[in-house]
C-alpha cells in the first residue's frame, strides 16, 4: 500500500451518443414534472484468491464488500474495500466490510437515513457495527457511497482519488434539466475505535447533479489501479439501454477484464505506471480483490 | 417481500372472506430488550417487519433480544423477592406488544424464533386499534393462547405454530409473553406472522361467548360449590345445633382462618368476601393484603378496581402495579387516590412498565409514602426527566431501578445525594445521563452502602469513575458493566476493581474487547465470591483464550475444593472466528 495524498482533478467527461435521448420529455420546464429518478444497478467481482473460485460470500468479493439499496425515493449504494495484511494477524478483513454494508442496506431499506446526509448512513452504521458480540477488526477500510435523490442541487463533480478508491462520474451534460442530484462521500474507517463514533471530518464529500442517462461507476481500487480510464470508457459505450441485463453484462465484462489484466505480468497497469513515475521499476497488473457497481439514472419503475 | 398479503382461502368460510397475513407493523410496547436505545442490533424494533433471519439459526444482531435469560438474575444479589400470593398460571417474565395494519379476526398467530426458541408462553390480543386518532371504547384484552414453560431442547431456528382460540372483535394488536427461564441462552426472535379474516369467520360464533380467561378458576369454584352444598346436605340431615353462625367453621381461631386464606390468590379472596359475612370479615380484613400482588391482573385491573380494593388496602407495604394501567385503564386521578389511602405503610413499590405514570404520580408517591424503601420504574420510558427529581425526597430508598427511564444527570445526582441508604441501583440504559463518570463519583461519595449497581450500557463512564466507585462502595457484591465502550483494561481499572472489592459475586464487563488475562488472575486470586462472570468478546488470540479457559477451570475446581459456596459461573465469551459459550457447572465439568 503507498500513501497517496488526496488530490482531486476535473472529470473527463464523455459524450456518448447513444444514450442522451432516452429522455422523451425533452424540452419541459426545470424543476418540476416528469416521474421519478432512479438507479438501475448492478454489481459484480472477483476475489483476489483463486481457490475460493468466483463464488461470492454474500455481497463480498474477497475482502470487499458493496450494497444497494433503495428506500423511497433515495438510491444508496456503498463499497467498501477491506486492508487484506490484517489476515496475518488472524482477522478476516471482509468480515468487516461486509457486516458495515449489509448493516448500511438494512438502514436504508428501513428509513432510518436521511437522504441529504450520506455520512449520516455510515456513521450510524459504524455505530451499529460496534454493537456486534464478536468483534469486527479492520483498518483503513476506504469506503465510497453515493445517494441519489430527487432534489436539485448545484455543484460541479470532482474525479477524486481518496486513499485507493477513484470514483468516476461519466454523464452527460447535454441538457439543463436539473431533476436529480447524488453525493459521494469518501471515508475512512477504523475499529477498534480511536473515539466511539466515526468523525465527519475525515470524510471527503462531494455532490453533483446527474441526469437521466448518466452512468455512474463505483468500484474499488482493484479496477481502477488494473484498468486505465479509457479502456473502462470503451466498455461503458457498449452499454445500449437503461435495462439491468445489458448493465449486469457491463459490469460484468468490465470486471473479468480487470482480473485477466491484474494478473498479466507484462502488462503495464495504471499501478504500475504509478510505480514507475515514483521510481520503482515494476510491471503487471495488481492482483487484489475486485468489485464493480454500476448504475445508470433512469425512470423509476417499480 | 410484501409485509402484507391477501390470501383467497377455500375452508368452510364464504368465499369473500379472504384471509389476511400480515407482519407487525411496529412495536409499541415492551419490558426490555438487549441492545441499546436508538440502535437497531438486537433491539425489541427488530420483531416489526419482514423477518431479516429466519429461516437461518444463530446469534444475529438484526433480531429482537431481550435482557435476561435462564434463572442467572434471579440468582444475583440484585434479584428482588418475589410477591407471595402470584397465581401458578402467571409466569410471563416479559412482554412485547405489537401493531399490524389491519385489524382481522386472529385464525393463527406465527412467532419465528431463530435462536434457543420456546419462551413464549401467552399471546394476548386487544380490541383497541393503535392506528385509531380517538381514544378507544372499551379496551378488551383477551388470551390467545398460554402455557407453562416448557424446556425446547433444540437451539435452533423454528417456526412456533400455536393453536389459538377464537375471539368475537377483530385486532391488530398482539402481546407476546415471555418467560426465558429454562432456556440455555438467550432467546431470538423475527417477526410475528398474524392470520386472520377480514369480517368474522360464521363458525367462531358459538364458542367465542365463553370467557376463556378464568375458565380454569370458575371451574375450580364450581367444584368447589358443589362440595360445599354436598358437606351442607350431609350436616343438615344429622340433628345439630342450627344458629346464625356458619356450622362449626367459626369456632376455629381468628388467625387460623386468616391462615387458610393466605393461600388464596386475589380473585379467589375476592370471591370468597362473597359468600357469607363472616368470610366477608376475613376477606376484607386488611392483614390479607399487606403483599398485593396486582401484576398478574394487568389485563383487567382499572379504576374501578383500586376503588374496590382501597378500603382494604390501608396496611399495604409491598404493591406491585407493574405492566398495569396502560390504554387509559387506571387514570393519575384514580392511583392519587388509591395512594392517599395506602400509601402511609408503603415500603416496596413496582412500576415497571406503568405507563400511565406522569410527574404528578411521582410527587404523589414522594409526598405519601414516606416509608418507601424500594421503588421500581424500569421502562417507565414516558415519564418526563423532570419527574424524577421527586424521588429524592424518599430518604429511605433502598432500591432503586431506573432502567431505561429518561432520568437526567441533575435529578439523579440530587437523588444520589438525599437517598445515602441505596443499596440496589439500578442505570442500565439511562440514555440522558450526560456523565457518567460524575455520576460514580457521587456514588462512591454518598452511597457507601452500595450493594449493586447496574451500570449497563452506560456509554461514558472510565477509569476514574471506576476508580471512585471501587474506593468509595467496599460493599459491592453486583456491578454490571456491559457494554460500556470507554472502558479499557490498560488502564488497569478492571485490575483495580478486583483488588477493592473482595465481596464482588457478580461482574460483568460485557463486550468489553480489551479484558486481558492479567485481569482474570486479579479477579481470582481477590474475588473469591464470585459467582457469575461474563467477559464476551475480548478481541485476544486463540492462545490466550487458551490461557484463560485453563486458568478458569482450574480456579473453579480449585474453589470447588475450598467450599461448596460456589454453586455455579456462568462466563460467556466468543472467540473472534467462532462462537463459544462456555459454562462450568458445580461438578467442575466444563462445557
Amino acid at each position: 500500500m503507498f500513501s497517496v495524498l488526496s488530490y482531486g482533478r476535473l472529470v473527463a467527461r464523455a459524450v456518448l451518443g447513444g444514450l442522451s435521448q432516452t429522455d422523451p420529455r425533452a424540452g419541459g420546464g426545470g424543476g418540476g414534472g416528469g416521474g421519478d429518478y432512479g438507479l438501475v444497478t448492478a454489481g459484480c467481482g472477483f476475489g483476489k484468491d483463486f481457490r475460493k473460485g468466483l463464488l461470492k460470500k454474500g455481497a463480498c468479493y474477497g475482502d470487499d464488500a458493496c450494497f444497494v439499496a433503495r428506500h423511497r425515493s433515495a438510491d444508496v449504494l456503498g463499497v467498501a474495500d477491506g486492508v487484506g495484511g490484517w489476515r496475518d494477524y488472524g482477522v478476516d478483513p471482509s468480515q468487516f466490510s461486509g457486516t458495515l454494508m449489509r448493516t448500511c442496506e438494512r438502514l436504508v431499506k428501513e428509513g432510518r437515513f436521511v437522504p441529504s446526509n450520506p455520512i449520516g448512513i455510515l456513521t450510524t452504521s459504524y455505530c451499529e457495527l460496534l454493537q456486534n458480540k464478536v468483534p469486527l477488526l479492520g483498518k483503513y477500510i476506504s469506503h465510497v457511497k453515493m445517494t441519489l435523490q430527487n432534489t436539485t442541487h448545484q455543484s460541479e463533480s470532482i474525479n477524486f482519488r481518496f486513499r485507493n478508491i477513484k470514483l468516476y462520474h461519466l454523464g452527460v451534460l447535454k441538457y439543463k434539466r436539473r431533476k436529480a442530484s447524488g453525493c459521494i462521500i469518501g471515508a475512512l474507517l477504523t475499529l477498534p475505535p480511536p473515539c466511539p463514533c466515526y468523525s465527519p471530518d475525515a470524510a471527503d464529500s462531494t455532490s453533483f447533479d446527474v441526469q437521466l442517462g448518466d452512468i455512474i461507476l463505483t468500484a474499488t481500487d482493484g479496477l481502477f489501479d488494473n484498468m486505465p480510464d479509457y479502456m473502462i470508457l470503451q466498455e461503458l459505450k457498449k452499454l445500449k439501454n437503461s435495462n439491468y441485463e445489458s448493465i449486469q453484462q457491463t459490469a460484468r465484462s468490465i470486471a473479468e477484464q480487470a482480473h485477466e489484466l491484474a494478473y498479466d505480468p507484462n502488462y503495464m497497469s495504471p499501478f504500475a505506471q504509478f510505480a514507475c513515475d515514483n521510481g520503482l521499476n515494476v510491471r503487471g497488473g495488481k492482483p487484489d480483490d475486485i468489485t464493480v457497481l454500476l448504475s445508470i439514472v433512469a425512470e423509476y419503475t417499480d | 417481500m410484501n409485509s402484507h398479503r391477501t390470501v383467497e382461502s377455500n375452508s368452510r368460510t364464504s368465499p369473500l372472506n379472504a384471509e389476511v397475513v400480515q407482519y407487525a407493523k411496529e412495536v409499541v410496547d415492551f419490558s426490555s430488550h438487549y441492545g441499546s436505545e436508538n440502535s437497531m442490533s438486537y433491539t425489541m424494533w427488530n420483531l416489526a417487519g419482514v423477518p431479516n433471519v429466519f429461516p437461518s439459526s444463530g446469534d444475529f444482531t438484526q433480531t429482537a433480544v431481550f435482557r435476561t435469560y435462564g434463572t442467572w438474575w434471579d440468582q444475583c444479589p440484585s434479584a428482588p423477592v418475589p410477591f407471595k400470593r402470584t397465581p401458578a398460571n402467571f409466569q410471563s417474565q416479559d412482554y412485547v406488544e405489537l401493531a399490524f395494519e389491519q385489524q382481522v379476526y386472529p385464525t393463527a398467530v406465527h412467532v419465528l424464533e431463530t435462536y434457543h426458541p420456546g419462551a413464549v408462553i401467552r399471546i394476548l390480543a386487544c380490541s383497541a386499534n393503535p392506528y385509531s386518532p380517538g381514544p378507544p371504547a372499551e379496551v378488551r384484552w383477551e388470551t390467545l393462547w398460554s402455557e407453562k414453560p416448557t424446556k425446547v431442547n433444540a437451539s435452533q431456528a423454528r417456526q412456533f405454530k400455536p393453536c389459538i382460540k377464537q375471539i368475537n372483535f377483530p385486532t391488530n394488536l398482539i402481546r407476546l409473553e415471555i418467560n426465558s427461564s429454562l432456556l440455555d441462552y438467550y432467546t431470538e426472535l423475527d417477526a410475528v406472522v398474524l392470520h386472520g379474516m377480514k369480517d368474522k369467520p360464521m363458525l367462531s360464533l358459538k364458542t367465542s361467548l365463553i370467557d376463556m380467561n378464568d375458565l380454569d378458576e370458575d371451574d375450580y369454584e364450581e367444584k368447589d360449590d358443589c362440595e360445599i352444598d354436598n358437606l351442607n346436605k350431609k350436616f343438615s340431615s344429622t340433628a345439630l345445633r342450627e344458629g346464625p353462625s356458619n356450622g362449626y367453621f367459626d369456632k376455629l381461631p381468628y388467625e387460623l382462618i386468616q391462615l387458610i386464606l393466605n393461600h388464596l390468590t386475589l380473585p379467589d379472596l375476592c370471591r370468597l368476601a362473597q359468600t357469607c359475612k363472616l368470610l366477608n370479615q376475613h376477606c376484607c380484613d386488611p392483614l390479607q393484603y399487606i403483599h398485593l400482588n396486582l401484576q398478574p391482573y394487568w389485563a383487567k385491573l382499572n379504576d374501578t378496581s383500586l376503588e374496590f380494593l382501597q378500603a382494604r388496602c390501608t396496611l399495604v407495604q409491598w404493591l406491585n402495579l407493574s405492566w398495569t394501567g396502560n390504554r387509559g385503564f387506571i387514570s393519575v386521578a384514580g392511583f392519587s387516590r388509591f395512594l392517599k389511602v395506602c400509601g402511609s405503610e408503603l415500603v416496596r413499590l413496582e412500576l415497571s412498565c406503568s405507563h400511565f405514570l406522569n410527574e404528578t404520580c411521582l410527587e404523589i408517591i414522594s409526598e405519601m409514602c414516606p416509608n418507601l424503601q424500594d421503588l421500581n420504574l424500569s421502562s417507565c420510558d414516558k415519564l418526563p426527566p423532570q419527574a424524577f427529581s421527586h424521588i429524592a425526597k424518599l430518604c429511605g430508598l433502598k432500591r432503586l431501578v431506573l432502567y431505561r427511564t429518561k432520568v437526567e444527570q441533575t435529578a439523579l445526582l440530587s437523588i444520589l445525594n438525599f437517598c445515602s441508604d441505596l443499596q440496589h441501583l439500578s442505570l442500565g440504559s439511562c440514555v440522558m445521563i450526560e456523565d457518567y463518570d460524575v455520576t460514580a463519583s457521587m456514588i462512591g461519595a454518598k452511597c457507601k452502602k452500595l450493594r449493586t449497581l447496574d451500570l449497563w450500557r452506560c456509554k461514558n463512564i472510565t477509569e476514574s469513575g471506576i476508580a471512585e466507585l471501587a474506593s468509595g462502595c467496599p460493599l459491592l457484591e453486583e456491578l454490571d458493566l456491559g457494554w460500556c465502550p470507554t472502558l479499557q483494561s490498560s488502564t488497569g481499572c478492571f485490575a483495580r476493581l478486583a483488588r477493592q472489592l473482595p465481596n464482588l459475586q457478580k461482574l460483568f464487563l460485557t463486550a468489553n474487547r480489551s479484558v486481558c488475562d492479567t485481569d482474570i488472575e486479579e479477579l481470582a486470586s481477590n474475588c473469591t465470591r464470585l459467582r457469575q462472570l461474563d467477559i464476551l468478546g475480548p478481541k485476544l488470540c486463540e492462545d490466550m483464550w487458551v490461557k484463560i479457559k485453563v486458568h478458569l477451570v482450574s480456579w473453579m475446581l480449585s474453589k470447588k475444593a475450598q467450599s461448596d459456596k460456589c454453586k455455579f459461573m456462568w462466563l460467556s465469551f466468543a472467540y473472534i472466528k467462532e462462537r463459544v459459550y462456555f459454562s462450568l457447572f458445580p461438578d467442575g465439568d466444563p462445557h
